[in-house]
């Protein structure tokens, strides 16, 4: 039997030295090329730390990356960023803003993604932010509708994605944690991400949170994507409610660590939520890994909880005779 | 015609330069600055906020809520039966609020808003407006495990005490937001009778605004409730350039025509061809011209930018429409 195989969702904490230069290359008081060899070092570590953790699907951690809509705006033609927004307290982050027509200038994720795979024989997700999103996250004065910059997007998204099946991703992961903002419009999202993932080979996966997922489950499994990911540690599993009334039908990203909180999982808590999971799908259909990016906790807390999601996993697996 | 705002204004300059709120609120919560300190950036931050919107010729302002947290904790942090929980997304907006959590009986234990109120008032040449988060959507984004309808009427009595505190302060106009009642259409008796319980009495000048929608299933009977003005946004909801049949003659309405949540610039014909729409109903002397909702959705230079726009509209369409 196989199964259970454990992966990150995304993004990794940054260490101490790399966020302090990137608020020293903010001010520019650093030249680029420094933070990039740092953020290359922290890639590493983290690929290291992974391959110790004995995760089985590896992320790249996102160390270049700052806010997941604006990184990818900052790259492309037709964007420029805004000023400073409050999102909560006294959180502020720029938004992209659509002034022209939108596209591709060129890789934008290439470079960091074949430099993570060239570290280890264990594959690396290929990430991206799905077209939805980075529509919802953005001001728009140049299209005259929602839909046209959202498709734009896609297509702009798509030449990414067939580009890092080029490099060689077997897993490429685009993210549309805005899906379930307007439940009106997930077919809008649908329509999108079906551009974006027209004609890969790639084992594909959305994630999605924040959500009210009374409004778009059981809809979002008609998301063109192999695998969709849920934050289901920080809800103590009630989604799977929701699949027992509607079968689930998608490989299932697992989310077992709350990343929003400083407190670690116990080993008892995450076997509780693999053996649940478990009444109601195939181990070979389950991928384990955190509710969300682990980007908001220190190294030290990453690494405790996904330390717990791989040993919990590692006992469910032992208990089904999974090697 | 009055040209206003509708709520919350961005704290900080988009591209550095005064009051650094930002700087400050960081250093207190790092213990670095007393108390003290940080009131003398909040007071000054509003200053500044208030005297952008009377510079840009503004007739009613506010204070653009420099002091709120998000429209709920400001709130509910000062009434009995609440506490204040973690974050929820702010309706379909990529920003977020922390979600009141009823606890026990609701109750007004003293006033809330009427010291920022005066304080507002007294750095403003212009009549400042009070705004107070309505009590059925204080209800609608709390978490409670009592009935919507108990906690929104207990609520509504609470909140009454407040409005009568800034009419005691001589507030000249007090505005209630309800952008969640556009999301019930099957709650509409309550949000009504909600408002009726909250407003009891009161002999201020009221304005109801609604925004992120447009009132069907709410109007016209909503226009009868005893406020004076409607604030209805025309943006997020067109739809309610047709509600306006039947709106009342002597009362005013708030017309959302600028897009609060978009740095996209709305032409001066645009401004003053809805004008001219809304005209056939409402004369344009009951019109007050705002933007869709709060300004704090757009960074400060885009806010400016559209409340500079607002007030060249509503003049040019004084001109050509009167």
């Amino acid at each position: 039997m196989k199964g259970l195989l454990t992966t990150g969702v995304g993004s990794l904490p940054k260490p101490p030295y790399l966020a302090q230069a990137r608020n020293q290359a903010a001010r520019k008081a650093i030249e680029p090329a420094a933070l990039r060899q740092l953020e290359l070092q922290a890639t590493r570590e983290w690929i290291q730390a992974q391959e110790e953790l004995g995760i089985d699907v590896l992320v790249d951690g996102e160390q270049d990356r700052g806010d997941m809509a604006t990184f990818f705006a900052e790259q492309m033609a037709g964007f420029t960023i805004s000023g400073l927004v409050r999102s909560y307290g006294n959180r502020y982050y720029r938004k992209p803003i659509a002034v022209g027509p939108v596209g591709r200038r060129g890789p934008m994720t290439l470079e960091m993604y074949r430099y993570a795979q060239g570290l280890t024989p264990k594959p690396v997700k290929g990430m991206l932010t799905g077209p939805y999103t980075m529509l919802d996250w953005s001001f728009n004065e140049h299209y005259p509708t929602r839909a046209a910059l959202c498709l734009e997007l896609a297509r702009a998204l798509h030449e990414e994605a067939v580009d890092l099946e080029r490099a060689g991703a077997r897993y490429i992961q685009i993210d549309e944690p805005a899906l379930s903002t307007r439940p009106e419009e997930m077919d809008l999202a649908i329509q999108a991400m079906g551009i974006v993932t027209a004609g890969l080979t790639a084992h594909t996966i959305t994630h999605v949170c924040y959500g009210d997922f009374d409004a778009v489950y059981p809809g979002m499994l008609a998301m063109p994507v192999d695998q969709i990911d849920l934050e289901m540690a920080n809800s103590n599993y009630d989604l799977l409610e929701h699949f027992r009334r509607h079968a689930f039908t998608k490989v299932l990203g697992l989310g077992v660590l709350d990343v929003h909180t400083h407190l670690v999982e116990s080993v008892e808590q995450v076997k509780r939520g693999l053996r649940l999971t478990l009444e109601l799908l195939p181990p070979e259909r389950i991928y384990v890994d955190p509710d969300c990016g682990l980007k908001t906790r220190t190294v030290e807390e990453a690494k405790a909880k996904l330390t717990v999601m791989m040993e919990a996993t590692r006992q469910v697996k032992a208990e089904l005779g999974i090697t | 015609m009055i040209t206003t705002v509708v709520g919350n204004y961005p704290k900080v300059p988009s591209l550095g330069g005064g009051p650094n709120l930002r700087r400050a609120l960081s250093q207190f919560d790092e213990g670095r600055i007393a108390a003290e300190e940080l009131g003398r950036v909040v007071a000054e931050a509003t200053r500044d906020a208030i005297q952008e919107q009377v510079d840009a010729g503004i007739d009613i302002v506010t204070d653009g809520h420099i002091r709120w947290e998000d429209g709920q904790t400001y709130f509910a942090r000062h009434l009995a039966g609440f506490h204040v929980n973690g974050l929820l997304r702010y309706f379909d907006s990529n920003t977020y609020f922390r979600q009141p959590v009823v606890e026990g009986p609701i109750g007004w234990t003293g006033p809330i808003s009427v010291r920022d109120y005066e304080y507002a008032a007294g750095a403003s040449s212009r009549p400042v407006k009070a705004v107070v988060t309505g009590p059925y959507t204080l209800a609608a984004l709390s978490h409670a495990d009592r009935p919507r309808a108990e906690v929104a009427l207990e609520l509504a009595r609470a909140l009454r005490q407040e409005i009568l505190a800034l009419q005691q302060a001589g507030c000249p106009l007090i505005q209630v937001d309800e952008p969640a009642a556009l999301r019930a259409r099957d709650e509409a008796p309550l949000v009504k009778q909600t408002l009726r319980e909250l407003t009891s009495g009161v002999t201020a000048k009221l304005a109801l605004y609604t925004y992120f929608g447009d009132v069907k299933g709410l109007a016209p009977d909503l226009f009868d409730l005893p406020f004076q003005v409607f604030g209805l946004d025309f943006v997020s909801g067109p739809a309610n350039f047709d509600l306006l049949e039947g709106f009342p003659a002597g009362k005013e309405l708030g017309a959302g025509l600028l897009d609060a949540r978009n740095t996209k610039m709305e032409s001066m014909e645009e401004i003053v061809s809805a004008l001219r729409r809304i005209s056939r109903f409402v004369p344009l002397d009951r019109v007050h011209l705002n933007p869709s909702c709060g300004l704090e959705f757009l960074p400060r230079a885009n806010a400016h930018q559209k409340l500079l726009r607002l007030v060249e509209a509503a003049r040019a369409a004084e001109q050509a429409l009167s």
